[in-house]
C-alpha cells in the first residue's frame, strides 16, 4: 500500500513537472514580440496577414488561445505546424527514430571508449597513461562541437573524399548498409566525443577510489585472484553510480545533437527543434519541448522506483 | 594539469583580453574593406578578418566579451543554484518539495533549446545570452548545495548555533556558506568553461553575442566562409576558447582533488 | 595524485591487453569498410540544396527554398524566359483587349497531371480562385488582387478580366503563380491538405514527386507525359542542408551539384578542381530605409546627403567581392528593358555630402569623434543621432551595415547599429514605422512597377516617401502597355530618384552559383527562374 501511494506521489508530481514546463514555454513564446515569423514578410498585405492570423487562432486573447491548446492536447491533439501545415505531434514524432539512432550509437561509443580505457587509467594513478587520459578528455571537453564538425568535415569530405559530408544516405543507395555506416560515422564521432570524456572521467575515478576501499584491500590480504577482485569489488562500485550519469547525460545530448544535426544536415529532432525555435513554429515548439520533458520525466521515474525497489529505505521529496 | 600551470594560464588569459588593449590601441571594430582576411603584417600581427579588422585587436576584444560572459553567467547559475539549494536543504518539507520539482522541471528540459527559444524570440542582446546561459546551468549547483546542506543541518556547529538562537537566514550565510566555498569552487571554475562553450554554440545558430561586437564564439562562426582559403581565422579564437576552457576545467580538477584528499 | 599504489595493479595487465582491444579492432574494421565503399555519383542525376522542408504548393508556399521546388513541379501559364521576358508555358497563345483589361489564354492541348487526369481551363480557375481567396492561406493575394473576375468559356480558354489596365499581369503569371490540380483537394481548403503539400504534391511539371522524407531528401522522377522537351535528366533529389558551409562542404565533396553562396564563402570553392562558378543578375535591390515620418530625415537635402556619403564601392568589393552592380535607383540592372543605364550611377562624394547637410542647416561641431571634425549639429545644437538596425545571422548584410555606419559616422552623423531577428526587425519595427534607418532589401517581380513600393500610402512603402511626381508617374508605368511610352516613364522616375531619393539604394546583388562543372544547359538566370527550365538541364 505504502509503495503504492509512494509511486502514485512520484507520478503526480512528474505529472506536474510537465503542466510547468508547458505552461512557462507557452507563455514565454506567446507574449513575444515579432509573432509567428511566417507572419513577418515584408510584402504580406494587411489583408493576407488578417485572414492568417485567423486561420492560425492568433487573433484570439491570450488566456483563451492558452485554453484551446491545453483542451486540444488533452484530447491528443498539439495543432499545425505553421511552417509546415502538419500535425505538430506526428512532424515531431517522426524525426525521434532519426535522433534516438543518432544519440544511441554515440552512447555505446562512448561508453565502449570511456569504460576500458577509465578502467586502465583508475588503476594506474599517476602513470603516463593516466595524465594523458585526463588530458585528452579535458580536450574533448573544451573543444566546441560545431567547429570540431565542421573541421572533420573539411578533412574528411572536402579534401579527402573519405567520407559523406551530411545526410542520411547518398541518392540512388538509399537501402545499403555500407552507406548508412559511412554517412554515420562523423556525427556519432561528433556527438561522442564530449560525453565519452565525460564518462571516462568518472569511471576513473570510481575505479581508483574503489581500488583502495578496505574491502579490497581485505579481499587481497585473503589472496584472491587480481581479476576476481577486480570484477567482484571494484568494479560494481565504480559502475554503479555510471547509471545515474548516463540518465543525466540525456538532455544534453539532445542539445549536443541539435547542433551535431545541423552541422552534419541530419534529420533529428534536434534540428527540428532549432528550425522550430528560429522560425517561431509555435506548435512544433510546445510539441517538442513536451515530448523531451515527458521522456525526462519517465526517465526519472523509472530511476526513482528502481532506487526505491533497491533500497526502500528511500523517501524522497 | 596542474592547479599552478591552470592559475596561471587563467591569469594570462584574463591580462591578455583587459590589459592587451592597454599596450596596443588597435580599434577592433574599424574595417578596411580593401584589405579582407590579410596576411600578417607590421600593422596586423595575426592578419585581418573577413571585413578587415584587426585580427589580434579583435581576440583581445572578444576576450573581453567571453570571459565576461562566462564568469558573469557563472556568476548567476552559482547564484540561483545556491539560493535553491540551500532554502530547500534547509526548509525541508513543502518547500524543499516544491523547489525540487522545479529543479527537475528545469533539469527535463535540453538548456540548449531554452536558451535558443528564449534568444530567438527576446533578441540576443548582451545581458539576456548571459542570463540565459547562467539560468540554463544552475541546477547541478542547486542539487550539490542542497545534498551539502541535508548533510550539515544536523552538523554540531549548526545545532549549537540554533540553540544560541540564531534565525535560519543568519545560520546559512554565516556558517554553511563558508563550509560549500570548496564546493563551489569546483563548481565555478567548471561553469566558466561551459558558459564559453554555450556562447560559442549559440554564436553558431545565429544566438550568441551579436557583431559588431566581437566574442571569441562568433568570430569562430564568421570564419566559417575563409576555412578554406585563411583557417587561420577559425584557428586564433578556437585556441583561446581551447585554453580557457582547458584552464578553467584544470582548475576545477585540482580543486576538487585537494578538497576531496 | 592522491596516495597512488600502482604497483599491485599491473602486474595481471599483459595477460588481458589482447582480449581489451577487440573494441578498437571493431572500430577500424567499421572504417575500413565505410571508408572502401565507394559513392558513385549517379550520372542522370541533379542534387540541389535546400535549407526548410519545402510546401509543395505555389499558392502557398512563402520561402525560397519551396519557391525553387515548384518551379520544377508546377509550371504556370508562362514562364520567364532568358531575358525575363514572358513565354508561352501551358498557355500556348494569349490576347490583350484593346483597353488592356481583358486577357484571353489559349491553353496547350493534351497536357496532363502527374496522376494522368487531363489538364483543363477549370484547374485554372480553381488556382485563381483560391488565389484570390485569402482565407485559403494564399500568400498571392496581393499580386493578382486586380483581377475582377475568371471565365472558362470552354475547356481549353481561360479569361481573365480586371479591374483596370495592370501591364505588369504577364509578368506575374509566370512568376510565382503555379497551376494546381481542382481534383486533387475534393473541396478541402487548400492549406489543410496536408498529403499532397508535404509528400504527394500533383502538377503537370518535367518532374513529379516519388518520395518525400521530412527533413532530409526530397526526391523527383522524370515526367513521362511532360508536354515540353523531354528532360536530359532522370532524377531531381533536393536535399536538405541547413549549414552553408556543409553546403559548400557537400559540393566540394561531390554530394551537391549547385548551390548559391553568400559571396564571402567564394573563395573556399574559386579554385576548387570540377566546380565552375557564374553570377546571375537577379531583380533585387538592396538599400538602407530611412523612414521620413521621422522630421530628421524628412529633408531632401539630408537623404541627398546621406545618399552620396556612402562609399557603396567599397562595400561592392570587400564585402560582397565584386559580386554586385553599382546603382542608379530603385529599378534593378537585372531588368535590362528598364534600368536607366544612361544615368550616372550614384556617386561617393564626401565633399558634396557635407555642403547639403550645411545647407540643410546641419554644422561639424569642433573637435569630438574622429575622423577630422566633430559630430553633426543644427542651430540648437542637437546631434544628428540615428540607429540602423540589420537582420542578425546574414554576414553580408552585417558588414554592409557596418561600413554604412563608418561612412555616416566620417560625415558627423552620431549613428549606432543594432541587430536583430528577421520577423521581429519586420514586424515591430518597419512595419508600424518605429525606427530611424533599416538595411533591407526588396525581391521584385521581373517588372518594374513598384507602385506599391514607393507610392503615396501604399502597403509597401515602409519609407513613407511621398512625391506627387513620382507618384502619377508609378500610376502611369503600371497602366501603360506600350512598352517605348512604358520605358520613358520609369527613366523619368529613376531619373527623379536622383533628386529626391526614396531610399539609399546600396547595391544589386549577383545570385553566385557555384555548380558542377559536368553541368551544363543551366539558362543565365537565378536559380530560381533557371530552374523552370529544368528539363534542359543535364550532365556533360
Amino acid at each position: 500500500m505504502a509503495h503504492l501511494r509512494f509511486l502514485l506521489r512520484r507520478a503526480v508530481q512528474g505529472l506536474a513537472v510537465i503542466w510547468i514546463v508547458t505552461t512557462i514555454t507557452f507563455a514565454l513564446i506567446h507574449l513575444a514580440p515579432g509573432g509567428p515569423s511566417i507572419l513577418a514578410d515584408p510584402k504580406l498585405s494587411p489583408v493576407e496577414r488578417r485572414a492568417a492570423e485567423e486561420r492560425l487562432g492568433l487573433d484570439r486573447p491570450l488566456a483563451v488561445q492558452y485554453l484551446v491548446w491545453q483542451r486540444n492536447l488533452l484530447r491528443g491533439d498539439l495543432g499545425r505546424s505553421y511552417l509546415y501545415q502538419t500535425p505538430a505531434g506526428r512532424t515531431a514524432l517522426a524525426r525521434v527514430p532519426n535522433t534516438a539512432l543518432l544519440a544511441g550509437l554515440a552512447l555505446l561509443l562512448s561508453l565502449a571508449v570511456a569504460v576500458p580505457a577509465g578502467i586502465y587509467a583508475g588503476r594506474r594513478p599517476g602513470s603516463a597513461a593516466d595524465r594523458l587520459l585526463g588530458l585528452g578528455s579535458f580536450a574533448a571537453l573544451s573543444v566546441p562541437t560545431f567547429w570540431f564538425g565542421i573541421v572533420l568535415i573539411i578533412l574528411f569530405a572536402a579534401l579527402w573524399h573519405l567520407l559523406p559530408a551530411g545526410g542520411t544516405s547518398t541518392p540512388g543507395l538509399e537501402g545499403s548498409p555500407a552507406d548508412r555506416v559511412r554517412h554515420l560515422l562523423l556525427p556519432v564521432l561528433v556527438l561522442a566525443v564530449p560525453v565519452a570524456a565525460e564518462f571516462a572521467r568518472y569511471v576513473r575515478s570510481g575505479v581508483a577510489t574503489a581500488a583502495h576501499a578496505p574491502h579490497v584491500a581485505a579481499a587481497r590480504a585473503r589472496g584472491l585472484d587480481e581479476r576476481l577482485i577486480l570484477r567482484r569489488h571494484v568494479l560494481r562500485n565504480a559502475l554503479l553510480p555510471l547509471v545515474t550519469i548516463v540518465g543525466l547525460q540525456a538532455p544534453l545530448l539532445a542539445g549536443g545533437a541539435a547542433i551535431t544535426e545541423t552541422v552534419f544536415s541530419w534529420p533529428g529532432m534536434g534540428r527540428l527543434g532549432v528550425e522550430a525555435a528560429l522560425g517561431r513554429d509555435y506548435p512544433v515548439v510546445m510539441a517538442i519541448t513536451l515530448g523531451v520533458a515527458a521522456a525526462v520525466v519517465a526517465i526519472n521515474l523509472v530511476l526513482d522506483v528502481v532506487y526505491y525497489l533497491v533500497d526502500p529505505r528511500v523517501r524522497i521529496g | 594539469m596542474p592547479r599552478s600551470a591552470s592559475a596561471l594560464l587563467l591569469v594570462l588569459l584574463v591580462l591578455f583580453a583587459w590589459a592587451g588593449p592597454l599596450l596596443r590601441r588597435t580599434d577592433p571594430d574599424a574595417l578596411d574593406l580593401r584589405h579582407t582576411v590579410a596576411p600578417r603584417s607590421a600593422a596586423h600581427p595575426l592578419g585581418t578578418d573577413e571585413s578587415g579588422r584587426d585580427v589580434l585587436a579583435r581576440l583581445m576584444a572578444g576576450g573581453r566579451v567571453s570571459l565576461t560572459v562566462g564568469i558573469v553567467a557563472t556568476f548567476v547559475a552559482l547564484l540561483l543554484g545556491t539560493l535553491v539549494g540551500a532554502v530547500a536543504g534547509w526548509r525541508g518539507g513543502w518547500v524543499e518539495s516544491l523547489l525540487m520539482r522545479g529543479t527537475d522541471a528545469a533539469m527535463a528540459v535540453p538548456p540548449l533549446f531554452v536558451a535558443l527559444a528564449v534568444l530567438s524570440i527576446y533578441g540576443s542582446r548582451l545581458w539576456l545570452v548571459v542570463g540565459v546561459i547562467g539560468a540554463t546551468s544552475w541546477t547541478g549547483v542547486g542539487r550539490l548545495v542542497r545534498a551539502e546542506v541535508l548533510a550539515l543541518r544536523e552538523a554540531e556547529f549548526v545545532l549549537a548555533a540554533r540553540a544560541l538562537g540564531r534565525g535560519g537566514a543568519g545560520i546559512v550565510l554565516r556558517h554553511l556558506l563558508p563550509q560549500l566555498v570548496p564546493t563551489l569552487t569546483v563548481a565555478a571554475s567548471v561553469g566558466v568553461a561551459w558558459a564559453i562553450l554555450t556562447e560559442s554554440a549559440l554564436s553558431f545558430l545565429g544566438l550568441g553575442v551579436q557583431p559588431p561586437r566581437a566574442s571569441w564564439g562568433n568570430m569562430l562562426t564568421g570564419a566559417q566562409a575563409s576555412l578554406y582559403t585563411a583557417p587561420r581565422l577559425a584557428v586564433w579564437p578556437g585556441v583561446m576558447i581551447l585554453l580557457t576552457t582547458l584552464a578553467c576545467n584544470g582548475l576545477g580538477e585540482a580543486l576538487r582533488r585537494r578538497h576531496t584528499r | 595524485m592522491t596516495g597512488a599504489r600502482p604497483g599491485d595493479w599491473t602486474r595481471c595487465d599483459d595477460r588481458r591487453l589482447g582480449r581489451r582491444r577487440w573494441p578498437i579492432g571493431l572500430l577500424a574494421l567499421i572504417l575500413a569498410v565505410a571508408c572502401t565503399a565507394s559513392s558513385p555519383a549517379p550520372p542522370d542525376t541533379l542534387r540541389l540544396a535546400l535549407i526548410n522542408d519545402p510546401i509543395l504548393n505555389p499558392v502557398l508556399a512563402p520561402d525560397l527554398g519551396s519557391v525553387m521546388v515548384n518551379k520544377v513541379i508546377f509550371p504556370g501559364l508562362v514562364r520567364p524566359d532568358e531575358r525575363l521576358r514572358p513565354e508561352p508555358d501551358l498557355a500556348e497563345s494569349w490576347t490583350a483587349s484593346p483597353d488592356g483589361k481583358t486577357w484571353t489564354f489559349a491553353l496547350r492541348r493534351g497536357v496532363k497531371w502527374h496522376d494522368g487526369v487531363p489538364f483543363s481551363a477549370g484547374d485554372v480557375r480553381f488556382t485563381f480562385e483560391r488565389i484570390l481567396d485569402p482565407r485559403s492561406g494564399s500568400l498571392l493575394w496581393s499580386d493578382f488582387s486586380v483581377i475582377d473576375r475568371i471565365e472558362t468559356p470552354d475547356s481549353l480558354t481561360v479569361r481573365f478580366v480586371l479591374k483596370t489596365r495592370f501591364a505588369a499581369f504577364l509578368t506575374l503569371l509566370g512568376y510565382n503563380a503555379g497551376i494546381i490540380p481542382e481534383h486533387a483537394f475534393h473541396g478541402r481548403p487548400i492549406y489543410e491538405a496536408a498529403d499532397f503539400n508535404r509528400r504527394r504534391p500533383i502538377g503537370t511539371g518535367p518532374f513529379r514527386v516519388v518520395d518525400a522524407v521530412p527533413g532530409a531528401s526530397l526526391t523527383l522522377e522524370v515526367n513521362p507525359d511532360y508536354y515540353g522537351a523531354k528532360p536530359r535528366l532522370r532524377r531531381v533529389v533536393f536535399k536538405l542542408v541547413p549549414d552553408a558551409s556543409a553546403q559548400v562542404a557537400q559540393l566540394r565533396a561531390g554530394e551537391l551539384d549547385l548551390v548559391t553562396l553568400e559571396p564571402a564563402s567564394l573563395p573556399g570553392v574559386e579554385h576548387a578542381p570540377g566546380i565552375t562558378i557564374r553570377e546571375a543578375v537577379v531583380p533585387q535591390h538592396y538599400y538602407v530605409a530611412f523612414n521620413q515620418r521621422r522630421p530628421l530625415l524628412k529633408p531632401v537635402l539630408v537623404r541627398r546627403a546621406l545618399d552620396l556619403a556612402v562609399n557603396r564601392r567599397a562595400i561592392v568589393e570587400g564585402v560582397l567581392k565584386g559580386s554586385a552592380d553599382l546603382p542608379v535607383g530603385t529599378i534593378p540592372v537585372a531588368l535590362p528593358d528598364w534600368f536607366a543605364d544612361s544615368l550616372e550611377r550614384v556617386p561617393y562624394d564626401t565633399a558634396r555630402a557635407r555642403r547639403l547637410l550645411a545647407e540643410a542647416g546641419w554644422r561639424r561641431g569642433a573637435g569630438g569623434g574622429g575622423g577630422g571634425g566633430g559630430l553633426l549639429r543644427n542651430d540648437i545644437g542637437e546631434p544628428f543621432r540615428l540607429t540602423l538596425l540589420v537582420d542578425k545571422g546574414n554576414p553580408s548584410r552585417e558588414q554592409a551595415a557596418l561600413a554604412v555606419l563608418q561612412d555616416l559616422r566620417a560625415v558627423g552623423v552620431d549613428a549606432t547599429m543594432q541587430t536583430l531577428e528577421f520577423a521581429a526587425l519586420v514586424r515591430d519595427y518597419l512595419q508600424p514605422g518605429r525606427y530611424d534607418a533599416i538595411l533591407i532589401w526588396w525581391t521584385t517581380p521581373p517588372d518594374p512597377d513598384q507602385y506599391s513600393y514607393y507610392a503615396t500610402g501604399q502597403i509597401n512603402n515602409n519609407v513613407a516617401w511621398s512625391n506627387p511626381r513620382a507618384d502619377s508617374l508609378l500610376l502611369a508605368g503600371r497602366g501603360e502597355t506600350d512598352t517605348v511610352r512604358r520605358r520613358a516613364i520609369y527613366l523619368a522616375f529613376q531619373a527623379l530618384e536622383r533628386e529626391d531619393p526614396p531610399v539609399l539604394v546600396l547595391y544589386y546583388p549577383r545570385e553566385v552559383q557555384a555548380m558542377s562543372s559536368r553541368l551544363s544547359g543551366v539558362p543565365k538566370l537565378g536559380v530560381r527562374d533557371a530552374l523552370r527550365h529544368v528539363e534542359a538541364f543535364g550532365f556533360r
